[in-house]
């Protein structure tokens, strides 16, 4: 394909080949797809090509065996006399393998994923679809085009001393952004006649919006809710402006890689994360605290409540036990008043002066009222201490 | 066969020359025919084109859409706040003529480096104005500042046979030097705001920690109400149980609680007793009959 354009630019001067570098590969691919490449209605070329080159081989046999007796009359019969053997099979081959060479050139193949633009001789003439197609050289050229395969540009890769990924925000804090761009061709005309670099356009292009995007927003949001809408802002805007320039590319999708914050202060904002679950901690740890007490509390309340009733079981079961009692001696006692009280009373003192240490005195001894007498002289700890020990003894 | 000698060099300089004297002009391009320098023809229409072989020449520009991007340069908005600002600008070659008549044989390399330093100059001009900020480049203005910068390099652009499609800015950062300080603030900021996370933190623990204790003790006390109430109840009770039992014959109980309390209070081991033997109980360890 490369001889292919090469007639229209190869008279001419110094700036018509800038493009010509795009399609240097083009000749391998066709020359790959050829053996295999018959699609779609051109078909039937093929074995004509064929035909061709066999009717060549049989006219060179021809020649080598008519050369030897034609040598006689030397180039009677042919159109120059000037070169040695020019007979008129060599000039009828030599004119096959040129219209060879040219059907050779004319014909091209466009592979599924590409278009073909056609230029009639220089001007635009038609796009051409996936098969074989023919342009016949010189007139018509023709350049094929990648258009479905998806081309990414890495934009905002920082490497070494590089401040490319770090754009300025609003609040003029800084941000580390690292983003993709896929893009493919919507209109291969338009993209070869509008835009020299398509790649480069694309890569400035998008860093411009995505640094304008970045420098109208503040940091915060950038750092994680926005993220989505700025991919889909950017891809809308760099869309928009492509379209501008009439370039004919399509932005397939944009991928915010990274926004975080630089290197130099990512420890910053690690901290702030740990300080964020520092305090989440300490409010867990709150309210723990505040579990573990109030159900304490309310267990203790429950215990204090239920020993206020224990206690009123209690006493009311005591005064009830202890009003029957009465009732039953009393219901005794009335039936024989004097008896009972005195029975009572002795087997009651009978108990009680059987316990006790007593001294007993004789009225004489203790002396009439208010003489004094011996009570205040008694040494009555003694006594008592007598008594213990002659118990414990 | 003396005619035939020369009819091939003969048929192969005319066609030569035919050669030579067409050209097709891409859609790419545009050309300009040129006869001893001198700029005769101008083909901005792709097709076929004719020009006297040999003397005339054709000489293609590239009617596509080009890039340029302009060098790093400082700028001073008018906060004297310094930013490092590159643009790039996307143009075209409007008028092959004046093109050609401005940048000479030089072509597109002289045409960038002349763009280039037009650029330069506006983005100083526009972005060193008095009412533009810092703050404004860093803010949706930043468009209309580029716009700005297009509409005021479209003279001078204009003058090379020039036409900008587009005037973005890309790059607008800080200083080397400035860029350190604006890490510290960030840093300094983040500082700020852990710090205040972890004295949320305690604040939020100590007041839930306080109010925890406050219902601990409004509990307690409630239910030690409660049970002072009950208990008092109970006693209330108690006393009722009593009353009604004791009243049917309070001089019987006096004497049957009275004996009751001698019985609980005087016990062997904590009392003694000195007495003398005419109580009720002596009665007759000191006489065989009652009375005297």
């Amino acid at each position: 394909m490369a001889g292919n354009s090469g007639g229209p630019w190869g008279g001419g001067g110094h700036d018509g080949g800038e493009g010509r570098d795009d399609r240097n590969d083009r000749p391998d691919d066709q020359r790959g797809q050829r053996p295999n490449g018959g699609r779609g209605g051109n078909d039937p070329q093929i074995p004509e090509i064929d035909e061709l080159v066999k009717k060549g081989q049989e006219q060179l046999r021809v020649l080598m065996g008519g050369r030897g007796g034609g040598r006689g009359d030397g180039g009677g019969g042919g159109a120059g006399g000037d070169g040695p053997g020019l007979s008129r099979g060599t000039i009828g081959l030599g004119l096959l393998v040129v219209f060879g060479l040219w059907l050779f050139q004319s014909f091209y193949t466009v592979k599924p994923e590409e278009q073909s633009v056609e230029l009639f001789l220089g001007e635009f003439y038609q796009v051409g679809n996936p098969g074989l197609n023919f342009a016949p050289w010189p007139i018509i050229t023709a350049q094929t085009v990648n258009v479905t395969s998806e081309r990414t540009e890495d934009i905002g890769q920082r490497q070494g001393r590089g401040n490319e990924g770090l754009m300025l925000t609003t609040d003029a804090n800084i941000v580390d952004i690292n983003f993709q761009v896929v893009w493919n061709i919507a209109d291969p005309s338009r993209l070869l006649f509008n835009i020299r670099d398509p790649q480069l356009t694309v890569q400035a292009v998008s860093e411009s919006i995505m640094r304008e995007i970045i420098a109208r927003s503040t940091l915060a949001p950038i750092l994680n809710r926005d993220r989505g809408i700025i991919a889909d802002t950017a891809m809308q805007n760099i869309q928009e402006t492509l379209d501008d320039y009439e370039s004919g590319i399509r932005i397939v999708r944009v991928n915010l890689d990274k926004a975080d914050p630089p290197e130099e202060v990512i420890d910053s904002f690690r901290e702030v994360q740990a300080a964020e679950q520092e305090r989440d901690r300490l409010q867990r740890q709150a309210d723990a605290y505040a579990n573990r007490v109030l159900a304490e509390a309310r267990g203790e309340a429950a215990q204090t409540l239920e020993q206020s009733e224990g206690y009123r079981a209690r006493v009311v079961n005591e005064a009830r036990g202890d009003a029957s009692r009465f009732t039953s001696v009393l219901t005794e006692y009335s039936k024989a008043p004097e008896v009972t009280r005195k029975r009572l009373y002795l087997e009651t003192m009978q108990r009680v002066m059987g316990e006790i240490d007593k001294t007993i005195l004789d009225n004489s001894v203790v002396g009439a009222e208010g003489s004094g007498g011996i009570v205040p002289y008694l040494p009555l700890n003694e006594l008592r201490r007598n008594s213990t020990t002659g118990q414990g003894n | 066969m003396g005619k035939f000698k020369y009819f091939i060099p003969l048929l192969v300089i005319l066609g030569f020359l035919g050669l030579s004297s067409i050209f097709v002009v891409d859609e790419r391009e545009k050309a300009l025919v040129l006869q001893f320098g001198q700029i005769k023809a101008v083909k901005e229409e792709p097709g076929l084109a004719f020009k006297i072989p040999l003397i005339q020449e054709v000489v293609r520009y590239d009617d596509r859409i080009l890039s340029l991007d302009t060098d790093t340069i400082e700028v001073t908005p008018s906060d004297d706040r310094r930013l490092i600002v590159d643009a790039f600008a996307r143009y075209r070659i409007r008028d092959v003529v004046q093109f050609r008549q401005a940048v000479g044989v030089g072509g597109l390399p002289v045409a960038e480096d002349r763009l280039g330093s037009v650029l330069n100059a506006q983005i100083r001009e526009v972005l060193g104005a008095d009412q533009v900020t810092s703050d404004s480049i860093l803010s949706p203005e930043r468009g209309d500042l580029a716009r700005r910068i297009r509409a005021q390099s479209r003279t001078s652009a204009e003058g090379l046979g020039l036409e900008i499609v587009d005037v973005r800015l890309k790059q607008t950062n800080l200083p080397e030097q400035n860029l350190e300080a604006t890490f510290a603030r960030m840093r300094a900021e983040r500082d700020r705001e852990a710090a205040d996370e972890v004295a949320r933190g305690n604040e939020a623990a100590q007041r839930v920690r306080a109010l925890a204790d406050r219902t601990v003790t409004e509990t307690l006390s409630d239910a030690e109400r409660e049970a002072q109430v009950i208990r008092g109840e109970a006693d209330a009770e108690r006393n009722a149980i009593y009353a009604g039992a004791y009243g049917t014959d309070p001089e019987f109980f006096a004497f049957y609680r009275s004996l009751e309390a001698y019985e609980e209070s005087l016990q062997g081991g904590n009392s003694s007793m000195v007495m003398t033997p005419d109580s009720e109980f002596f009665d007759y360890l000191r006489s065989s009959t009652t009375g005297q």
